[in-house]
């Protein structure tokens, strides 16, 4: 006859009541499992997406994703040389913050890809299709809540959506938004006429009142579009990413591109870890931390409503120790409740999961193996709070009933 | 009292509790022997020591020393158990008590068969020879009501039933009939002593309903832990 499931059916409501309950507060503990697994996707899904082996980025700096870079645009030129290299792309990023024509803010980060080189058909597209144009195109994320053929004004020029990606947000959470390098330029440094007017005088006054001034056709220069000035040069770029040529080991490249001083190289899993180990970590440990604390009050939580279980069927206990029951068939009765509570609170917790995490507004990710560890962890708090009405059970004496 | 094997017999249990100022000597060198279906009462006042001699035949609370036997088996030595206590407990012994004997989740056939259950019997066996008991009792067509189902009648009559299921050498009742009115306690104490008798198992009961003594085969007396077996006064006055 098994004592457990009478004892549960025989106070059913008030068993259920608790078992939702902790099946929410685990439901809790998956969705700050999910939120975690979330934050690190989110964070690496923009360059995992690029698809590069090696960053190269400003000398000494952590960038792109975790502080901002500056390299020449011809270090794409000189990386391209290097034995080994099979394909060298720039990138450029940089966030911005727009509204619509109907007031909507607009709020993304905009990605630079290397035309022709990179249409970003390596990209997640879910519908629509790569950049097709050297200029007005763009890919955005779903997330961005635009559609395809919608088209933004930026600056002075206006954008047409040609495709929607899934999933790529940069790692401040904001969705990603991809153009050709030089549009992604042009957005980036676009300024006003009247500012562009203020420049090129200030920069003809300068010249004037220099030796260089006595030179009329370099004073004229100074005047003009600041990409037509030699001494200008075209605009920098955030990054480098290259591909190796398959069969080349990735240390050789890197060491030997470690040794130009005006950059520094990172490998993928460097640039993951600069990500994780900076611009989400304390995000990420926040959100670790908490999980931890829901899990502990959990077991606590657990450990209590067992002890109060066992305390309130003390007298049966005590009453089954007289009738010469094996210790086993008290104990495993505590055992089967504690693993029954936490098995039905777990399986809740996993539904509820499944249909309200849709709906959160940050990206919650749970696998098979997540939901695995949490019953892991549901068996091992269960085991152990029944151990606390264990010890109680043991200490049931007989002679209780017989005062009753 | 033909049996040539007494059902139980004890030699010189005592039992003390406490120490120095509290120290209170309960039983005293206790020595008698019960036949199988012989019934006898357990008289005396207030904290003369019949809860201590019950909770050491029933293997609750170890005296201090004597040595104990139950159905031709010994069971404590020196003072000190002799075996498992609990396999002792679910095949010879069986216990009534005042009130609160089932276990409010099971319902009666449940609470009766569990013993079975407990020593491993079939549940078929087991559900057939509860029902066959609870029937006995006239409680058969309760057999599927929880104990708070059940009127206090009722719940002794269950808690009867289970006490002698598993047909042990020893029942051990405490004041059965206590919280029943005085007509209703008879019928219980009469329904106790046959089906014991049926069964044949010794019965040690403790009341202070003296009215029913005329359903006992003999009495015990104790005071201040001494007990005495023959009981003659009080049989005198009665019958
Ligand atoms: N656990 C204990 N600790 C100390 N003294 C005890 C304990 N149990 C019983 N006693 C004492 O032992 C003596 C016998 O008690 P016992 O419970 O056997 O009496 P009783 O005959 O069952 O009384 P009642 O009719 O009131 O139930 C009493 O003096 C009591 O105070
Ligand atoms: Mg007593």
């Amino acid at each position: 006859m098994n004592l457990s499931l009478r004892d549960v059916r025989h106070d059913f409501s008030r068993f259920l009541l608790t078992a939702v309950g902790l099946g929410l507060l685990l439901t809790v503990v998956l969705a700050m499992t999910g939120i975690y697994n979330g934050i690190i996707k989110d964070a690496t899904a923009l360059p995992d997406s690029l698809g590069a082996d090696l960053w190269i980025v400003q000398r000494d700096t952590r960038g792109p994703f975790a502080e901002l870079s500056r390299v020449s645009s011809d270090l794409e030129e000189r990386a391209r040389a290097v034995p080994g290299v099979a394909r060298a792309r720039s990138y450029v990023s940089h966030t911005i913050q727009r509204q619509l024509p109907n007031g909507r803010p607009l709020r993304f980060t905009a990605v630079g890809l290397s035309w022709p080189d990179d249409l970003g058909g390596g990209l997640p597209i879910v519908r629509g299709r790569p950049l097709a144009q050297p200029h007005y195109e763009c890919l955005v994320d779903s997330s961005l809540g635009l559609s395809l053929g919608q088209r933004i004004p930026l600056g002075r020029d206006v954008y047409t959506v040609v495709g929607i990606t899934d999933g790529l947000l940069a790692s401040g959470g904001d969705p990603s938004a991809f153009f050709t390098l030089s549009d992604a330029q042009r957005i980036q440094n676009d300024v006003s006429n009247e500012a562009i007017r203020l420049d090129r005088e200030a920069r003809s006054a300068r010249v004037r009142q220099s030796a260089l001034g006595r030179d009329p056709e370099l004073v004229r220069f100074s005047g003009k579009n600041a990409q037509l000035i030699p001494a200008l040069g075209p605009l920098p770029v955030s990054a480098v990413m290259l591909n190796i040529d398959p069969g080349v080991p990735l240390d050789t490249v890197q060491a030997r591109l470690q040794g130009w001083q005006d950059i520094t190289v990172y490998s993928q899993a460097e640039e993951h870890g600069l990500i994780l180990g900076g611009v989400v970590e304390k995000t990420r440990l926040q959100i670790g931390l908490f999980r931890g604390l829901l899990v502990v009050i959990s077991a606590i939580l657990m450990g209590l409503i067992i002890y109060t279980m066992t305390v309130d069927k003390i007298h049966s206990i005590a009453l089954l120790k007289l009738l010469g029951a094996r210790m086993t068939v008290i104990l495993g009765m505590i055992l089967e409740e504690a693993l029954l509570l936490g098995g039905i609170a777990y399986v809740l917790a996993v539904i509820i999961g499944n249909f309200a995490f849709d709906i959160f507004p940050r990206r919650v990710v749970i696998e098979n193996e997540h939901r695995l560890a949490l019953l892991g962890i549901v068996i091992a708090i269960s085991i152990a709070s029944s151990a606390i009405g264990m010890k109680k059970a043991l200490a049931a004496d007989p002679n209780e009933v017989l005062a009753a | 009292m033909s049996d040539p094997i007494p059902a139980v017999q004890a030699r010189s249990l005592s039992k003390h509790y406490g120490e120095g100022n509290t120290y209170v000597l309960a039983l005293k060198e206790a020595t008698f022997q019960i036949h199988p279906g012989e019934v006898v009462a357990l008289l005396g006042p207030s904290g003369s020591g019949k809860s201590t001699l019950l909770t050491i035949l029933g293997l609750i609370n170890p005296p201090d020393t004597g040595w104990l036997q139950v159905g031709g088996v010994e069971v404590i030595r020196d003072g000190a158990v002799v075996g498992d206590a609990n396999l002792i407990r679910r095949r010879n012994l069986g216990f009534v008590f005042q009130r609160s004997n089932l276990i409010p989740f099971l319902t009666a056939e449940e609470n009766v068969r569990l013993v079975l259950e407990l020593d491993d019997v079939p549940r078929r066996e087991a559900v057939r020879r509860a029902r066959e008991i609870l029937e006995s009792l006239g409680v058969a067509d309760r057999a599927r009501h929880l104990p708070m189902q059940l009127s206090g009648g009722q719940q002794q009559r269950v808690a009867i039933a289970r006490a002698l299921i598993h047909e042990p050498s020893l029942l051990l009742a405490d004041e059965p009939t206590a919280s029943l009115d005085k007509e209703l306690g008879r019928r219980v104490m009469e329904l106790l002593r046959t089906a014991a008798i049926e069964r044949g198992a010794a019965v040690l009961v403790v009341t202070h309903d003296h009215r029913a003594l005329d359903l006992v085969d003999r009495i015990f007396e104790i005071e201040d832990g001494v007990l005495d077996t023959e009981g003659a006064k009080l049989r005198g006055a009665t019958r």
